[in-house]
């Protein structure tokens, strides 16, 4: 068993140990600001990695244009980008505790008022992160739906009998992705196949609400809780510090502030939460400062994705392999509703391509989002260790 | 396939091999010119085989195919009979479920057998193939329904004595002046946790086992043609629902981290209270039993049992783990304590029934995350077990405790120890390489027990000792020092009574306890020497004037009126004490008084006698009453 004071980590102590040197104000002034300074081009780097750079195999630490260019990246909101983000997410973490470590608390009061709405914050992402993991586990289901109608549609000669049951998964499957409504509105929402979805409902996998965020799947808490409102809950109070706070301790607060709500952002744009409102881009980052201008395009065109999404249905569910399941699963539907036997050999030919295509999205995930799941449990431990960092150095700040 | 029909009841199935066989064989024959030259002899053999049953010939074969027409048309019949019913195949009786399986049957034979012919064949035997496709899947559509309508009526719910979660028991009660904890509510806490009733654990049906084969048939039968997906999300979906309904009827509530955070400690108390019930039930008895299902009916597919055991639990699961986690980030108030041990003694108790329940790499991510609770919660334990001490250090008084009698830290704090040797091995597991200074030197022999020097009972009396040390500041407080030892020995007797009548003895030993027995009656003869020793002096005469013998006995007087006065609002609650007191008092007093009134009641004069011997004696007897005050009526009104 080990020593309760274990978790309180070394940064703790470093703080202490801070607190007791007698240094002049304005060398540890100079000091502070050449830490801000190193975390704010770290964070700056490490996002712009996020839109130009290579996969993480050939990371370079230089992330040159023609590098990226060369290797492609992950797409955005694709599962491997996630993960990347995630990684991001974490190192820019370890370098603000780092940060935290060479401010004294003792000497700035208005550290002692930014902690608890940070402490906050992250109790809020906590509360993100496991309906993170929830809503991962309803993409699984999404992809075990997506399995059925490719061994369906993989049956040759295909026949009736099996593109039956792959329009019966298929359905299941586009409701899961919320894509339902636009198919209606595609198919002109003819009788027929309204009857048609109603019985397989009442029969098949539609049984259960298998409807992302409504039915267990995806159900965190109770059921007035929203990721959206939480989102908006951590912005509320995320102001950009102005004047001689913007080159104090307060500043690197507000930095990795906005970048957990933009994370937290990112993953319940990505995967399917319990959420009551539309997603709206959430946090106005300082454009033009050098460390926010990479998170500041990813937001944007993850905001204009979103927009589309809109559109088309409610929104959220972004992930990369998603809208592409939802792509391949709306033109198997319109095959199948078609489909006439005997198959017309050139068309199978067409579908066969899209099946594989399908097979191998789900292949990708089911690595893919176990470890996706396993990593956002990570950030989950992280974020508990931080708070309890930030709670002692909040505990001991009066005595001194 | 060799599952499916050794499940399958068949009748007559072997005919249909034969001809499907031979069907193949014609067609093989008749489709190419180019078969090589050992397939055209296997096929030349398999066909004298077949002729030796005497249905080779080209005209049977024709009667056979229609034959088979005619029994696919029969079967597809009985298959679109049941796409609309309601009821289940079970319900009908064993004949029926026979007749639905063998159509099932044939339905299947003509699809192996049309698989194994080239593609050229006539239009009018695809279109059977076709058929046959869409009969198949009415078939596992339906078999799908009958699935979960099996498993829906047929479940059996998790024996209900398991169910009771007590809300009866009082509990230590969040109070920053450790005013809160007092006998009575102990003695009912003490009544311990009703954890004996679920002791003996043992896994239950969830399915009434009767309808088992029937469900494991349906397995078989959409494994064996490849609707083995449908089936597990089938499973998956009903079995999450049961899970799901448990769960509510164990009341268990799903919490954010920003709930736990936000919650009453009264409302807290009572969701973590009854976690620890439910966390046990469903590990030890739910999941077991929910694997154990799924090993009967999937136990020939084990990747397959795994996956869907795991998928049907992770999201209760989860939703337990997240509680466990979000708890321990509240912070560590002495009054969780006792919630913490039993949190963290569960979460430690069930890890072996964890690492059972998921034994394999598929299951990492969960048993992992139980161990990592279990980790935070030790954690978190230990820190509050360790906080305690400092709330004892910081608790300061400005005033003096009225009456001297027992303060209410010193009964919050033994009250709150004389709960915790019930977790003995686990804080001992949590404190053992915690150092801390020991009021006792270690001692080893036979009279020793070796609990009283276990890592536990260290720190309960290095608790104690900081109990000590602030009642000490809080006797400071007094002017008299009379009562000032009168506090002091109430209090410690209330510690060593506390000890001696509970498991608490064995860790602190014995000679903690005579130490501190004999610290309280030095607090008594201190008592008696300053309360007295100044007031009998007056009884010491020698030879002396009526007039100061006068004098002597009316200051005596003054002396005792003063004393009475202040002393009956003292408080001995001990009655024992009280006794004792009273008698050495007496004895003290009332012989020198005695001895005095004998020796010059003549000469001082009866007038000048305020009190009589027997007065004294009981006047003595009002000490330490604590007779009413504002104090003691409000504290009577509190309980």
């Amino acid at each position: 068993m080990a020593r309760p004071t274990e978790f309180q980590g070394s940064f703790l102590s470093r703080i202490s140990i801070r607190r007791n040197q007698i240094v002049s104000m304005d060398v540890n002034h100079e000091h502070e600001l050449e830490e801000l300074e190193y975390f704010q081009k770290h964070v700056a780097e490490r996002f712009s990695e996020l839109i130009t750079s290579p996969s993480p195999h050939h990371s370079s630490s230089s992330s040159s244009d023609a590098a990226a260019v060369s290797h492609p990246s992950d797409p955005i909101l694709s599962i491997p980008w996630l993960q990347n983000l995630l990684d991001v997410f974490m190192s820019c973490e370890a370098e603000f505790k780092a940060v935290l470590s060479t401010t004294q608390i003792s000497k700035s009061p208005s550290l002692e008022r930014v902690l608890p709405e940070m402490l906050d914050r992250i109790l809020k992402a906590l509360d993100l992160c496991n309906a993170v993991v929830n809503g991962i586990d309803s993409v699984r289901q999404s992809r075990r739906l997506a399995e059925i109608a490719v061994t369906a549609l993989k049956q040759r000669p295909l026949c009736d009998g099996s593109v039956r049951r792959a329009k019966r998964a298929l359905t299941s499957l586009l409701i899961g992705l919320n894509a339902d409504e636009r198919r209606d509105r595609n198919s002109g929402g003819s009788g027929c196949s309204n009857q048609r979805r109603t019985t397989s409902r009442s029969w098949s996998f539609g049984t259960r609400s298998n409807v992302t965020g409504g039915g267990s799947y995806g159900q965190v808490v109770s059921k007035n809780w929203s990721a959206t409102k939480q989102i908006q809950a951590m912005v509320a109070n995320l102001v950009l510090p102005r004047g001689a706070e913007a080159s104090g301790p307060v500043m690197p607060v507000y930095i990795m502030s906005s970048v957990m709500v933009l994370v937290m952002w990112v993953l319940v744009a990505a995967v399917p939460c319990q959420t009551s409102s539309v997603l709206v881009a959430p946090l106005p980052l300082p454009k033009h400062q050098n460390w926010a201008s990479a998170a500041v395009n990813i937001q944007e065109r993850i905001g204009e994705e979103l927009k589309r999404k809109e559109k088309r249905c409610g929104g959220g569910g972004l992930m990369e392999e998603m809208q592409r399941m939802e792509k391949i699963g709306l033109s198997l539907m319109d095959f199948a509703e078609r489909f006439r036997y005997p198959a017309d050999e050139e068309e199978e030919v067409v579908v066969a391509e899209k099946v594989d295509e399908m097979e191998e999205i789900c292949r990708g995930m089911e690595v893919g989002l176990e470890d996706l799941q396993r990593q956002v449990r990570q950030v989950f431990h992280r974020l508990v260790r931080s708070r309890i960092e930030i709670v002692s150095v909040l505990d001991q700040a009066p005595a001194i | 396939m060799a599952e499916f029909d050794s499940k399958l009841p068949v009748s007559g199935g072997k005919n249909h091999v034969f001809e499907a066989c031979h069907h193949v064989v014609k067609a093989l024959r008749a489709s190419d010119n180019n078969l090589d030259a050992n397939l055209r002899k296997l096929l030349s053999d398999l066909e004298m085989h077949l002729s030796t049953f005497g249905i080779a010939d080209t005209e049977v074969e024709d009667v056979g195919f229609s034959e088979i027409k005619e029994r696919f048309k029969e079967a597809v019949k009985k298959i679109r009979s049941w796409e609309t019913n309601q009821s289940t195949i079970l319900e009908a009786g064993l004949s029926e479920a026979n007749q639905f399986f063998q159509a099932l049957y044939e339905v299947q034979s003509v699809l192996v057998g049309f698989k194994a012919l080239p593609i050229k064949t006539n239009q009018k035997e695809k279109d059977v193939y076709n058929q046959a496709t869409v009969a198949l899947d009415i078939a596992m559509l339906r078999l799908e329904k009958e699935l979960r309508d099996v498993l829906h009526q047929h479940k059996q719910h998790v024996q209900p004595e398991y169910l009771a979660v007590s809300s009866r028991r009082k509990d230590i009660v969040y109070d920053e002046s450790f005013v809160s904890l007092d006998d009575e509510v102990v003695v009912e806490a003490s009544l311990h946790e009703d954890d004996e009733q679920i002791s003996d654990f043992y896994s239950s049906d969830l399915v009434d086992p009767s309808v088992l084969p029937h469900i494991k048939a349906i397995a078989n039968v959409m494994f064996a043609c490849e609707y083995d997906q449908p089936f597990c999300e089938a499973f998956i979906s009903v079995q999450r629902e049961a899970l799901d309904e448990y769960m509510v009827t164990l009341e268990m509530e799903r919490f954010s981290c920003v709930d736990v955070l936000k919650m009453e400690w009264e409302d807290l108390n009572g969701a973590m209270r009854k976690w620890t019930r439910v966390v046990k039930i469903i590990t030890q008895v739910y999941l077991a039993s929910e694997k154990q299902l799924c090993e009967q009916i999937l136990g020939d597919f084990e990747s397959i049992s795994t996956a869907c055991f795991i998928e049907i639990s992770k999201d209760t699961v989860l939703s337990l783990l997240n509680f466990g986690e979000a708890v321990a980030l509240r912070s560590c108030k002495p009054e969780m304590l006792e919630r913490f041990l039993s949190m963290y003694e569960v979460s430690a108790e069930i890890l072996v029934d964890v690492d059972n329940l998921f034994p394999d790499e598929a299951g990492s991510f969960l048993r992992i995350a139980f161990h990592d609770m279990s980790k935070k919660l030790a954690d978190h334990t230990t820190a509050t077990f360790l906080k305690f001490k400092d709330a004892i250090a910081s608790d300061e008084s400005a005033r003096p405790f009225h009456g001297g009698g027992i303060h209410h830290l010193t009964r919050y704090v033994m009250n709150y120890l004389k709960l915790l040797p019930e977790y003995t091995d686990t804080l001992n597991s949590l404190l053992q390489n915690i150092h801390v200074d020991d009021s006792i030197p270690e001692k080893t022999g036979e009279d020793v027990l070796p609990s009283t020097f276990s890592p536990m009972a260290r720190h309960l009396r290095s608790i104690v000792t900081t109990l000590e040390s602030s009642l000490e500041r809080k006797a400071q407080l007094y002017a008299d020092e009379a009562l000032k030892s009168i506090f002091l020995m109430n209090n410690f007797r209330y510690m060593v009574q506390k000890v001696k009548g509970s498991e608490l003895r064995h860790l602190f030993g014995d000679e903690w306890i005579r130490k501190h027995i004999a610290s309280y009656q030095r607090n008594v003869t201190n008592y008696e020497r300053s309360s007295w020793s100044s007031i009998l002096a007056l009884l010491t005469e020698k030879n002396e004037s009526v007039r100061t013998l006068r004098e002597r006995c009316k200051l005596f007087s003054l002396a005792f009126d003063d004393v009475y006065k202040n002393q009956t609002h003292w408080s001995v609650p001990d009655p024992e004490l009280r006794d004792d007191l009273h008698i050495s008092t007496s004895v003290k007093v009332v012989q020198s008084y005695r001895g005095f009134l004998g020796r010059n009641a003549v000469r001082i004069g009866e007038k000048h006698i305020r009190y009589t011997c027997e007065d004294i004696e009981n006047m003595l007897l009002d000490l330490f009453e604590c007779s009413p005050s504002p104090r003691s009526l409000l504290s009577s009104r509190r309980r």
